[in-house]
């Protein structure tokens, strides 16, 4: 495995997208190395963990099929709750992937590749968590075919102008073309599984995955652009995606539910907790892969900027909300912002929201903030908890008391909505750490040609006498 | 079941991509034709090496996503408006704008499978078997080797071509035959 010895350690030091000393053999090793290592302990034990949680998947999910969703806390007036919270919350989550991918390779910002691969893991995997609660929260999920248009018997067609129908083409879209992106993305690095295979086993079966991949330049020429065409359909996508679940909320007339920055906002929020996701996870995972030659102090940085921007833009939305209830002076917005949601009976989760969510992204407008480790892991599972607390409120203080007094309620989540919250965080380790240890983590075949293209650079650079770009500054592109 | 026909071609490997392209280019000039590089990442100019014409990916995927936004509006119109109308409010039947969402997704997705599957077309994919995967060095082409393959049409002098190559820069050249595709 190679080492990052002879690189300055100094956090401060800006540090380079791939370490110099590569070659295309050197990488392969390295980027490869952790998917023909045997696991070890450390990753036992986590799938121990990730696995136990999703066996309280199994029981949540088992007794709520057996008895109803009455089992869930939802009562009348807070019909959804713990599932619609914990999907907008994956759901958001998920978006930083094909953020990454898609948006960042649009602008050809080349720091990306690193992280590429695993961001849109975590994308795929946090919509497939996202999908299981409105499926449950149907109640009736062996009908949950009836939402899409299919020639029924019932003579009935989907309600085209409903935002839950919207939802349900969004999202399996988003998870369709997700997956394609991936898979497109991975068959380069699947071929050369195959092809650095050691036993016959695993050349079959990655070489399976691989289509038959061989490089072809006669491939590669529709496969670049193929691949650019997909990750500019992501780029509206992932906008669309999470402002058609805003509509769900902003289409109704709830207070605190209808308001028109809802879809920038939701989208601003997924972005912003999706970033902390990638940061909460890259940070051990790159460690203990062996990654810091390619998922430098430079990726992390720039992500911080991202989650800076996209928390002011979240703190802009709340202002905005607040603003736009004052300047109505409609009554029952005016309560649900200034009186409920601050002092009523979820104040507590309220200030902790504001507590993540606006106070602490901007501890990233200082580098040494930015570029701490131990700051940074901490300060994305803050942002994480943030989010899910906002998307508590939101859902939650409207429903409960919206306006007419005499039908206020309480909601309180019970142990089946525990076990399943808890369940898909299992699902999504599971996923995570089995990815982790049968594909690559890094996108290698692009790496290889960032690391081909920064010698260029440099070389340039060099033969032209300029010194702005010098051996010690492969950063092009990173600004 | 058609005849197998068999074809063999000549493989060389070269060090670094520039030789790789340089290499491609020359050979091209010199005449030889179906000539195709293998190598672990694009090529810069390797397209251009080939004498490949523009792909035709982008208006696969346009086709895809016209055909996905006609499929998603007519769907809605004739579902909700005709064979199905549903009175919601009073608002009208045929609610342009409500179509909206569904259309772009559909679109989108319609889009991503045209370019998909296009990709996996253009480039005869799935292919498990490749006469190439007959040589063991030729397994470097996905990690770390750059070749060049040249049908090499049978009764004619191989070794030619390999002295050819070889004067180029090659590093290694050998000579695989199989079944064609």
């Amino acid at each position: 495995m190679a080492e990052t010895a002879h690189l300055p350690l100094d956090p401060l030091e800006p540090r380079d997208l791939v370490a110099p000393h590569h070659d295309d053999k050197s990488l392969n090793e390295t980027l490869l190395d952790h998917v023909w290592r045997k696991p070890g302990k450390g990753w036992f034990m986590l799938l121990g963990i990730t696995s136990a949680a999703l066996g309280l998947l199994v029981v949540g999910v088992t007794y709520t099929l057996a008895r109803g969703i009455g089992v869930w806390g939802n009562n009348q007036p807070v019909g959804w709750a713990f599932d619609i919270i914990n999907f907008v919350w994956w759901v958001g989550i998920g978006h930083a992937g094909t953020l990454i991918s898609a948006i960042l390779l649009l602008f050809q910002q080349k720091w990306r590749t690193s992280i590429n691969r695993f961001a849109e893991a975590m994308t795929l995997f946090a919509v497939m968590c996202a999908g299981l609660f409105p499926l449950l929260h149907t109640g009736r999920p062996w009908f949950a075919f009836w939402l899409f248009p299919y020639p029924s018997t019932l003579g009935a067609w989907a309600q085209f102008r409903s935002p839950l129908v919207w939802d349900v083409f969004a999202i399996s879209t988003y998870l369709t073309v997700s997956a394609l992106f991936w898979y497109v993305g991975l068959i380069p690095d699947l071929a050369a599984l195959r092809d650095s295979s050691k036993g016959k086993l695993q050349r079959t079966i990655y070489g399976l995955f691989a289509l038959g991949w061989r490089g072809s330049g006669r491939h590669w020429h529709n496969y670049k652009i193929g691949y650019l065409l997909l990750a500019g359909l992501s780029t509206p996508l992932v906008v669309s995606v999470h402002t058609i679940v805003s509509f769900d909320f902003a289409v109704s007339q709830i207070p605190g539910w209808h308001a028109t920055i809802f879809p920038p906002y939701f989208v601003a929020g997924a972005v912003f907790s999706g970033f902390a996701m990638v940061i909460t996870l890259i940070v051990p995972a790159r460690k203990y892969l062996g990654l810091r030659d390619v998922i430098t102090d430079r990726h992390l940085e720039n992500m911080n900027k991202v989650i800076l921007a996209t928390g002011l833009l979240v703190s802009y939305g709340y202002l905005m909300e607040h603003f736009i209830a004052w300047y109505s002076m409609n009554q029952y917005e005016f309560w649900t912002f200034y009186v409920n949601r601050a002092t009523g009976p979820y104040a507590g989760v309220y200030w902790l929201m504001i507590t993540c969510n606006v106070v602490t992204p901007n501890i990233f407008w200082f580098k040494k903030a930015r570029t701490s480790i131990p700051i940074m892991w901490v300060a994305s599972i803050a942002v994480n908890i943030g989010m899910w607390c906002e998307r508590f409120i939101i859902i939650v203080t409207s429903l409960s008391q919206d306006f007419l007094p005499s039908s206020w309620d309480i909601y309180t989540p019970t142990w089946v909505d525990w076990c399943i919250y808890i369940g898909t965080l299992g699902l999504f380790g599971t996923l995570f750490l089995l990815f982790l240890k049968f594909v690559p983590a890094v996108a290698v075949s692009e790496v290889k040609e960032l690391q081909l293209e920064l010698k260029h650079a440099a070389h340039a650079a060099h033969g032209h006498g300029a010194d702005t770009a010098g051996a010690g500054s492969l950063t092009h592109g990173a600004h | 079941m058609e005849a197998k026909v068999l074809d063999s071609w000549v493989l060389a490997e070269f060090a670094t991509p520039e030789a790789l392209v340089s290499a491609t280019q020359q050979m091209r000039e010199k005449g030889f034709q179906g000539m195709d590089t293998y190598s672990p990442y694009p090529l810069h100019g390797g397209s251009e090496a080939l004498g490949l014409p523009p792909s035709r990916m982008p208006f696969i995927a346009l086709g895809g996503g016209l055909t996905g936004m006609v499929t998603a509006l007519t769907m809605q119109t004739w579902m909700n408006t005709i064979d199905y109308p549903l009175n919601v409010g009073g608002r009208p039947l045929l609610s342009l704008p409500a179509w909206v969402p569904i259309t772009f997704e559909l679109s989108v997705l319609f889009a991503a499978f045209g370019i998909f599957f296009g990709l996996l077309g253009l480039s005869k994919l799935p292919q498990p078997y490749h006469p190439a995967f007959e040589s063991e060095e030729f397994r470097s082409a996905s990690t770390h080797g750059y070749w060049l393959s040249i049908p090499h049409p049978t009764g004619t002098d191989a070794a030619d071509v390999k002295n050819q190559l070889t004067a180029l820069g090659a590093t290694h050249v050998t000579m695989v035959s199989g079944e064609n595709e």
